[in-house]
């Protein structure tokens, strides 16, 4: 195992915010918003959430990964006075779509150090559309010029140019991988990636922030299917690399999400509401493939896991809430199995009962996930940590877990691949 | 610092796949990087590999890279090199024309393949076959 470290005292979370996830191109909340506007509104949200005057922000730290399409890599500079932050200590910080949760642990640090009191985070990333030279207009981007850009963060020198493939390499062969492991037939595994996906979407459907605001249910009754799994099953959801359909797969989106790490001794100032401790973090990072021989064997889940969870000083069963990276829902099973949520090749099992959902005794992805509440690359961890935190302070209407969970373990990754492992404790 | 990518496509275009091993752990990887993945060490020494290993899974993926797209559809898959390693790559000779066909032939895997060198997209890369 890594070196799991400490700090001298455990910071909190004061405050957590997050937009509206979709396109500035077309969802009415974000419509018209700029990377600048979609970062302060998470931001602002995060302030008065924590109740905490800007003067006393000590640090701010901007996530974002794509910088070609927002024309903005000096994001730290830019966002300053945006922010009401002039002057004060800001960067920039990247680690893909993993960022908005290693950020966690970065600002911890900040604080613990006793440099800095308070430290706002905020991740924000528009992938639906490009900046122009003019700066009230912006052009869609198209697909692939997005994974053109996007897949930069996979091995250059060699992986990416022998004929790489997303759909295969990260749907595909893990399904495979696990089906096979688990002796699941084909059939089965496609039901249960359906009761995933379904899940995904009781989640987002009860999330007013989510881009997809339909269950499963009705989106197949509205196609004229009398029942999930024929639509499920039909040229409606098309394979992307067999045996993972497109509906298995994210959804890209604009948002952004933001929070406030606080010493306790400063939450006890202005913090109206209970802070959540951040108990333990961890991040592992490996260069593509980060899996050999066996498709779901995922050392450097395996040692993110137990590294933040030794910090934290839990064990698996002290979890009343997981999340986990779920670009390709399969993660969804492999990855709850691998945090010790449920033991190895039961999770499809969990899944197809129900015990996901947040009135389940497991409960997971709560906000919907990279598919129903969308994938906002540097954004969506924080909205995964903004879950966390409402979910363990009764604040999730629609979805809240009857019993607030006392220990959330965050889990994200970062394309190519990073592994970041946040474990909070109310 | 030696020119590891440079020297390891330019010796693709005289045949010759290259790997490194540890001098100091003897872990032998691949594609080689300049630094040991087992024990960090720094000193490698290039080798060549047999070419030989063994299909464990594969699909074949509707969003290529741009760079390959006028290949689609292919079949990748994830192959055991004999040294060890595993690769991800391009495997020729498979039928990916149907979801059935992929399925019946995943089914039985593990296959020997043969490792050749192939030009695409402009640039030599390593790519399998059935041995």
């Amino acid at each position: 195992m890594a070196y799991a470290g400490s700090l001298r005292e455990k910071p909190v979370i004061t405050g957590v915010g997050c937009t509206k996830f979709g396109s500035v191109l077309s969802t009415p909340e974000i419509k018209g918003m700029s990377f600048q506007e979609l970062a302060c509104e998470a931001a602002f949200e995060a302030m008065d959430d924590a109740g905490i005057d800007p003067k006393d922000i000590d640090a701010f730290y901007i996530g974002s990964m794509v910088s070609h399409i927002s024309h903005l890599y000096s994001y730290h500079t830019q966002m300053a006075d945006w922010l009401g932050l002039h002057l004060k200590p800001g960067l920039h910080f990247a680690t893909a779509c993993s960022t908005t949760n290693t950020g966690v642990g970065l600002a911890a640090m900040g604080v613990a150090s006793g440099k800095f009191r308070n430290v706002l985070v905020v991740g924000a990333e528009i992938l639906s559309s490009e900046a122009t030279d003019d700066p009230t207009v912006r052009k869609p981007l198209d697909p692939t010029t997005l994974w053109y850009w996007t897949d930069f963060g996979v091995d250059q020198a060699y992986g990416y140019h022998h004929s790489y493939d997303i759909a295969t390499a990260y749907g595909g062969l893990p399904t495979l991988g696990y089906a096979k492991k688990y002796r699941v037939p084909m059939d089965k595994m496609d039901d249960a990636m359906c009761a995933v996906h379904r899940a995904a979407r009781i989640h987002s459907a009860r999330n007013k922030k989510a881009y997809i605001q339909t269950t499963l249910e009705q989106e197949a009754k509205a196609a004229g299917f009398k029942n999930i799994t024929d639509f499920w099953r039909s040229r409606r959801n098309p394979f992307l690399a067999w045996p993972t359909r497109v509906k298995s797969a994210l959804n890209t989106v604009d948002g952004a999400s933001a929070y406030i790490i606080s010493s306790k001794g400063e939450a006890k100032k202005f913090c109206r509401k209970d802070p959540i401790s951040v108990e333990g973090f961890h991040w592992s990072s490996s260069n593509y493939p980060w899996y050999g021989k066996d498709p779901t064997d995922w050392d450097i889940d395996r040692t993110a896991f137990q590294t933040a969870m030794k910090m934290a000083g839990i064990t698996p069963k002290d979890i009343g809430y997981l999340n986990v990276h779920d670009c390709m829902q399969i993660y969804q099973l492999i990855l709850s199995e691998q945090a010790g949520y449920f033991r190895k090749g039961e999770a499809w099992k969990a899944f197809l009962e129900g015990r996901t959902l947040y009135n389940g005794d497991r409960p997971m992805n709560t906000s919907g996930g990279r598919h129903g509440k969308g994938h906002a690359f540097a954004a969506s961890a924080g909205a995964e940590i903004y879950e966390a935190v409402k979910q363990m302070r009764g604040e999730a209407k629609g979805r809240q877990i009857p019993d607030e969970p006392e220990v959330s373990v965050v889990h994200n990754h970062g394309y190519g691949m990073h592994t970041a492992v946040t474990v909070l404790k109310r | 610092m030696e020119r590891m990518i440079d020297k390891f496509y330019k010796s693709l275009a005289k045949g010759k796949i290259y790997g490194v091993r540890c001098r100091k752990c003897g872990y032998f990887s691949f594609p080689p990087k300049a630094g040991c993945a087992a024990c960090g060490a720094h000193k490698m020494e290039w080798k060549a590999i047999s070419g030989e290993g063994k299909l464990l899974f594969f699909s074949s993926g509707n969003l290529p890279p741009m760079k390959f797209a006028k290949y689609h559809p292919y079949a990748y898959g994830v192959i055991e090199l004999k040294e060890g390693p595993c690769f991800f790559t391009q495997i020729e000779g498979l039928d990916v024309s149907s979801v059935e066909a992929i399925e019946r032939q995943n089914a039985s895997l593990p296959m020997k393949v043969k490792a050749k060198v192939k030009k695409m997209a402009g640039m030599n890369i390593v790519v399998f076959r059935k041995a």
